[in-house]
């Protein structure tokens, strides 16, 4: 991608005529125009120079296995398709070293090429891959996956799951598991101690819990296998790479236990700083801000999991405790722990796959309950120091940044008119305010649908698409029955075509100027790109 | 798809002709006269096709593919570069002879008909009698004695023996049949067919009729060997010829019954005759065309070396190109010997006859910097052997490595071989994509284009929701409150309407008898909507010579033995009113004329639509049409309209429009949608754009001596094959399911209904939501039984359809009969649990005497006389409904 960014710059006046052309009639034109002269600024200058040629080379590649939009009408209409969709395979595809659903998978992988789709995202499971024991690692399902996409013509997007899932069942490695029998807290914790096991705490990652290793090394191992094991692919078909961040691969705390539901108020949410090391952690702190009594402890006020915030009054509007001194002691300790862990982890990501031509990505949650209130209870329960006072994703942004890497928001398919009004939810405020922190930073935006679905879905995300809340990406979560039910595909069909519709109408332009924007449009694409996914 | 396959033809120069099998008229409505209706025709065209097998870009040594290639004129192969080897089919017709005899057998007692036949070849004696006393034409099965060994009975008319030969040296296959002149039989009839080719050879269109009543004595001749060929027989002398295969060799004029000159004579005794006819029988012969480029390295020019084995005087046609645009290009001199200028813009070279074996061949030296070598094939005068009915192209630049159609061809054919039946609908597209992209496509063009790989994406993703459908075991909690709260738009496209519809046939043959049929529909229409059914399908509308709508005259006047025009519309509207949308029924293969032309033949019309005889069809003789050849089969009562003229096309669909608009039909029941290309329905269908439509594609399964075979994939692929050109704007009724249906139900076959995949074996099975199921209409059923499903077995069938995906319809006299109740059951059971087009079947039972599924884990069936039960696991079943040999359980 940086690659790109530079290219296009150079040659930025031969397409801003291009672009300038269609402006007239079509709203994004500017958008792509911004893009492009905001891009360089924000990505580090290294990899360019680094990775140029194998980059070109590749981008020519990818140009010319795309076989419907070049059908639709020859080569100029991709100039204005610019975000790239992918499509999320599902959660289990591949389970004990096998693919399952081949069939399923191999015709849905030509339906999506045929629709013209940039690629699929693939999760890929420490806890399939890493099952056994320590150090052992089975990519084999994977690589067959790896090998059908490159087959298919369509591009891979990683996702790097170090976290469980619960629907389908897919835990942490077994050895891991059994180390948190006997020391549960390598997991995150409630109030009332009760350990989340779908992730490890924060609070260990320099620390060594697992067979004399720490996670981050762990963590380390697990990239630097994959990489030696889909060196074939990385550059070529794997473009971007998703770092596991947390909970549901989030960048955040486990404060939302359970399913949510999308027709019961959610509750605030619970701190999740109850686990021995996090508690060591929030103590050592305390103690250095001189104030060692606020550091025996999470907030006494704050509600419990699924109690509403006015059950106590940490949240209060008017008068809360997260408005005292203490409170901002501890939300800046709570969000900041949060931020360290997500920069160690992508900066880790960062510098295994630097030699390699591919985004790094991570994914932040749209935590969008309660963002009505003036404390945003749910924002801060997940770590994320976001009130109405103070923009707490300016750091955030500013961390993804630092580590050259892109930002991934679920939750595109949300819009605040079906929110139930007693959640005070603001889906498309939040994505607003999380996409000028990162406008700001020059994070690109890769944007995705939530699992439990929205009404109106498709029509959100394409609002979305055509916004500054999204530039790069769009993975669609995620491919299944559902996804191919006939109540749900032809929708989806249209969805897409729509996205593509004005490139039936640049059919008008001279075909001399066409063709030379045909080299220039697959940067223009590759700054763009969907993701669908529900993980 | 079979189309994937790259057929060329080798055309006629001036009329293009389509490969495509001709199979003869089916039953319903066609005024032949004896029950074996479905006899596919040979057809008298020959044609070649070919598939270019396998490319080899770069050649080492060694190739032992096959030993043409051996025989090319280098010395070393190392520096050819380019090397190929077609496999080109042709149809040469072979002549011979065969006669009928008819004469006393050795006793001198019993009479004995010998048919005997000298081409080589399966030959098989497709007969049956008729008594005395029958008033029809039908065949009846001889009696038993009268059998020769060997034979099969064919339903229950028919008997086919195969001929032999009685020694190794004769030239003739025979069969002998004897009989007893004092029996009840007054004519034998028959028709030869050849196993090998599938042909049927007739005398002139009709069966072999042998007489044998006039002879007999005490039975006067009251029947007499008169044109028992029915009230039609006047229209049918004017095209029985058509279907003429072999030619009489003595001038027999208006009797198409062979008899001996002297019929008068009242003996007991029968008269002999030997009468011998010459057959031409269409033989495939396979040949190769292999074409090898080489670099001299000495001159540094390229030859190509082009060689064939078909026989006799071979011209190539050829230039060479520049660049990828092809344009024909005369490359200079020197040429091979035998060559010539053709017009300036070709040159025509005739291949030398080699040494070695009979194959002829061909150097051509050209200089390096030609892009491409062009050429196509002469063979004679009007007989071309192209690619694709484009150019040979074979690329001379070395680094190019697949320039060119001839590439692509070639990945798909290997593509082909390897996989699936779904990836050779994606090469097609994508051959069709890159092709379309070469040649700076018209935005019309991309629009197919895009059409088609939406119907390709739409098929892919129905089949992988099938397979993830039928992998989940338990549905996740979340996905449940998804489903819910989010509404799905329904999709309504006119091949499926809303994928929910449940369709009823609203008539019979007789339904025109009242002369008020929509008066009594109209009566009729809430009780049918009560019953669950959203689409009701309404007999042709039009003026026709025939009472029953099918041989429409006037397509404006809509006052037909069913009712007038206001009557209809009064229908419409009281159908609409009750919720339900109406099909019309078209006729568009064919129509009637108004007035003869100058020769006294029936083609010019008249009405609004007063065309003349370029809209009709130029290959059926008899109405002497000077339109283009027809794009499908022949429907030879009547001219056959040429869908390929422009006015035709207009106007018809602006007839369809007026439908529409002014009688408020919803969409189309297309009727003998064989006869023209799927490709024009597609037009009509998207300027009229239909709710809902469905053709009539019908011709015979696949039998191998008379015993159905199981596996009628290629009779389901016809017909996916007819939808594929209409794009998918069309679903089609389901004939390969009855058919398997009538097998598995009246023999106790119940295996027959899974295929080898383990998925239903009809159309169904492969494209189900453009699957229209049924198990009975006008043609089968009805007063005219030409198919009829397996009598009391009639609600196996409908637990069948009516529980399974596709769109089932529900035959008008079966609504209206005892199984009344049982069909209301079986719809509302459907559409209880939401079952529709694209649902999942899992086949659970496919055994001698049960066949049991479970559709979409919601309902559970089983028919036939065995035992099943649903299994008692996570899911709980409760018996819906039960019915004789069925039932039908679902989840509670």
């Amino acid at each position: 991608m940086e690659v790109s960014a530079i290219r296009s710059c150079s040659q930025a006046t031969n397409l801003k005529t291009e672009l300038g052309f269609k402006d007239s009639r079509f709203s994004f034109g500017k958008f792509n125009e911004k893009l492009f002269f905001r891009k360089p600024n924000s990505v580090s200058f290294q990899s360019p120079l680094r990775r140029g040629k194998s980059w070109l080379r590749i981008t020519a590649q990818a140009a010319q296995s795309d076989p419907l939009p070049k059908s639709k009408s020859s080569t100029k209409s991709k100039t204005l398709n610019r975000v790239r969709l992918f499509a999320g395979l599902p959660l289990d595809v591949v389970s004990g070293g096998t693919v399952n659903q081949f069939r399923a998978i191999s015709a849905g992988l030509k339906a999506l090429k045929l629709l013209g789709l940039e690629g699929v995202e693939l999760p890929i499971w420490w806890g399939v891959v890493e099952h056994e024991s320590m150090g052992k690692y089975d990519w084999s399902g994977y690589l067959t996956i790896a090998e059908m996409v490159r087959k298919a013509g369509l591009k891979l997007h990683v996702t790097l799951c170090f976290h469980a899932s619960s629907q389908p069942k897919i835990p942490l490695p077994e050895w891991v598991l059994d180390i948190g029998k006997t020391k549960s807290n390598i997991f995150f914790k409630d109030q009332a101690g009760k350990p989340y096991r779908g992730c490890l705490s924060l609070a260990v990652d320099e620390l060594a819990v697992l067979n004399g290793k720490t996670p981050m090394q762990v963590y380390q191992d697990f990239c630097e296998s994959f990489k030696s094991a889909f060196s074939a692919f990385i550059g070529s078909t794997i473009m971007g790479i998703t770092m596991g961040l947390g909970p549901d691969g989030e960048l955040r705390y486990p404060s939302h236990r359970g399913f949510a539901k999308s027709d019961t108020v959610p509750g605030a949410g619970e701190f999740q700083c109850y686990d021995k090391n996090m508690l060591h952690l929030l103590k050592q702190h305390a103690e250095a801000c001189g104030k060692p009594k606020w550091g025996l402890g999470g907030p006494h006020d704050a509600p419990a999991n699924s109690e509403l915030p006015t059950a106590n009054t940490f949240f209060k509007d008017h008068g809360g405790s997260w408005e005292s001194p203490y409170g901002d002691f501890f939300l800046s300790w709570y969000s900041s722990q949060l931020i360290a862990h997500g920069d160690r982890l992508l900066s880790l990501a960062s510098s295994v796959f630097s030699d390699s031509a591919v985004n790094i990505f991570g994914k932040v949650p749209l935590m969008h309950s309660w963002h009505g209130t003036r404390s945003h209870p749910s924002e801060l329960t997940a770590g994320f120091y976001n009130t109405a006072t103070r923009k707490g994703y300016e750091e955030v942004a500013e961390m993804f940044a630092r580590n050259s890497c892109k930002i991934i928001l679920p939750g595109m398919d949300q819009s605040d008119k079906y929110q139930l009004k007693e959640s005070l939810s603001s889906p498309e405020s939040l994505l607003a305010e999380i996409g000028t922190a990162c406008n700001k930073h020059g994070v690109g935006i890769s944007g995705q649908n939530s699992t439990i679905g929205a009404p109106d879905g498709l029509k959100q995300i394409k609002k979305n698409m055509l916004s500054e809340n999204l530039n790069d990406s769009f993975i669609f979560q995620r491919i299944g029955a559902q996804f191919f039910a006939p109540e749900h595909f032809p929708l989806f069909i249209e969805f897409v075509r729509k996205l593509n519709q004005p490139e039936l109408h640049s059919g008008n332009l001279p075909t001399k100027e066409g063709t030379t924007t045909a080299t220039d449009s697959v940067h223009t694409r590759s700054n763009l790109s969907i993701h669908m996914q529900s993980a | 798809m079979a189309a994937v396959t790259i057929d060329s033809v080798l055309q006629n120069p001036t009329l293009l002709f389509r490969p495509k099998a001709k199979v003869m008229l089916k039953p319903p409505r066609s005024l032949d006269c004896s029950r074996n209706r479905k006899l596919p025709l040979s057809r008298g065209s020959c044609f070649c096709s070919f598939n270019p097998r396998r490319t080899i870009h770069v050649v080492r040594a060694s190739s032992s593919e096959t030993a043409l290639i051996g025989n090319f004129d280098t010395s070393s192969s190392d520096d050819i570069f380019y090397k190929d080897i077609f496999p080109v089919k042709r149809i040469e017709k072979v002549e011979g002879k065969f006669f009928i005899r008819l004469d006393r057998s050795k006793d001198q007692h019993d009479w004995q008909l010998t048919v005997g036949c000298s081409l080589p070849g399966k030959w098989i004696l497709h007969w049956g009698v008729s008594y005395l006393g029958d008033s029809g034409s039908e065949w009846d099965q001889p009696p038993k004695g009268m059998r020769p060994p060997g034979s099969i009975p064919i339903k229950d008319y028919a008997i086919e023996t195969p001929l032999k030969k009685l020694s190794e040296g004769d030239i003739f296959h025979e069969v002998k049949i004897d009989f007893n002149p004092s029996s009840e039989i007054a004519a034998i009839h028959f028709v030869l067919k050849d196993e090998e080719t599938g042909a049927w050879y007739q005398h002139r269109g009709m069966d072999f009729k042998v007489p044998l009543v006039d002879y007999l004595e005490d039975d006067g001749n009251t029947v007499g060997a008169k044109r028992g060929f029915g009230v039609w027989s006047g229209a049918l002398q004017q095209f029985s010829n058509v279907l003429l295969k072999s030619e009489a060799s003595h001038a027999d004029s208006q009797n198409n019954s062979i008899e001996s000159k002297d019929s008068k004579n009242k003996n007991r005794c029968l008269e002999g005759f030997y009468e011998e006819q010459s057959i031409v029988k269409e033989v495939s012969v396979g040949n190769l065309v292999s074409v090898a480029v080489r670099k001299s390295p000495e001159t540094g020019k390229v030859i190509v070396c082009l060689e064939t084995d078909i026989p006799g005087d071979v011209v190539v046609h050829w230039g060479v190109c520049r660049d990828d645009a092809k344009i024909w290009e005369i490359p200079s001199a020197p040429y091979p010997p035998e060559t010539t200028v053709f017009k300036n813009k070709a040159l025509r070279t005739l291949l030398q006859p080699k040494a070695t074996g009979n194959r002829s061949g061909a150097l051509f030296t050209l200089d390096e910097e030609h892009f491409g070598f062009l050429f196509v094939l002469k063979l004679d005068d009007n007989t071309w052997l192209k690619f694709k009915e484009n150019d040979f192209y074979v690329p001379l630049l070395g680094t190019s490595s697949v320039p060119g159609q001839y590439g692509q061809s070639d990945i798909t054919t290997e593509e082909i071989s390897s996989k699936s039946y779904t990836d050779g609908i994606i090469n097609e597209i994508r051959n069709l994509v890159s092709g379309l992209s070469s040649e700076k496509s018209q935005k019309t063009k991309t629009k197919e284009v895009q059409e088609s790989i939406l119907q390709e994406i739409e098929q892919l993703a129905a089949e992988a929701y099938s397979i993830f459908r039928s992998s989940i075991t338990t549905v996740p909690e979340e996905v449940v409150s998804e489903t819910e709260t989010t509404k799905p738009a329904v999709k309504i496209s006119s091949g499926t309407g809303t994928g929910f519809e449940i369709l009823c046939q609203g008539f019979n043959w007789e339904s025109h008898k009242s002369g008020r049929w929509y008066m009594e529909l109209k009566e009729k229409a809430s009780e049918i909507s009560s019953l669950g059914f959203t689409v009701i399908w309404l007999p042709p509308p039009t003026e026709s010579v025939s009472p029953e709508g099918y041989m429409p005259k006037d397509l404006y006047n809509l006052n037909s033995r069913y009712g007038t025009i206001a009557e209809l519309k009064e229908l419409v509207k009281s159908l609409h009113e009750v919720g339900m949308k109406v099909l019309g029924d078209v006729v568009l293969n064919h129509r009637c004329a108004h007035f003869k032309n100058q020769n006294g033949v029936w083609n010019i019309f008249g009405g609004r639509l007063n065309w003349d005889d370029r809209a009709v069809v130029a290959d059926d003789p008899h109405f002497q049409g000077r339109g283009n050849k027809s794009s499908g089969d022949n429907f030879h009562a009547a001219p056959n309209i040429d869908h390929s003229q422009e006015f035709v096309r207009k106007d018809l669909k602006e007839w369809l429009g007026w439908l529409r608009e002014e009688i408020g039909y919803d969409g189309w029941r297309l009727d003998f949608v064989r006869g023209f290309w799927g490709g024009y329905v597609k037009d009509y269908l998207e300027a009229s754009e239909p709710y809902f439509a469905v053709g009539e594609y019908w011709d015979s399964l696949s039998y191998t001596y008379g015993e159905m075979d199981h596996n009628q994939d290629s009779h389901r692929q016809r017909i996916v094959d007819w939808i594929n050109a209409t794009n998918g704007t069309a679903g089609a009724f389901d004939v390969t399911t009855k058919g398997i249906l009538h097998s598995a139900l009246e023999r106790c076959e119940y295996w027959r209904l899974s295929d080898k995949k383990g998925k239903p074996p009809g159309v169904v099975g492969w494209w189900p939501s453009r699957a229209v199921t049924f198990i009975e209409n006008h043609d089968t059923g009805s007063t005219q039984g030409h198919w009829r499903f397996p009598g009391g077995k009639e609600m196996q069938g409908y637990a069948y359809i009516l529980t399974h995906p596709g769109t089932p319809a529900v035959f008008y006299d079966h609504i209206f009969s005892h199984h009344r109740s049982e069909i209301a059951n079986l719809i509302s059971v459907r559409n209880r649990n939401g079952i529709h087009c694209r649902s999942l079947v899992k086949i659970v039972k496919a055994e001698r005497d049960v066949y049991a599924a479970i559709i979409d884990e919601k309902v559970a069936m089983k028919i036939g006389p065995g035992y099943y039960e649903p299994p008692s696991g996570s899911q709980r079943w409760s018996l819906a409904l039960e019915g004789r040999d069925y039932k039908v359980w679902e989840t509670s």
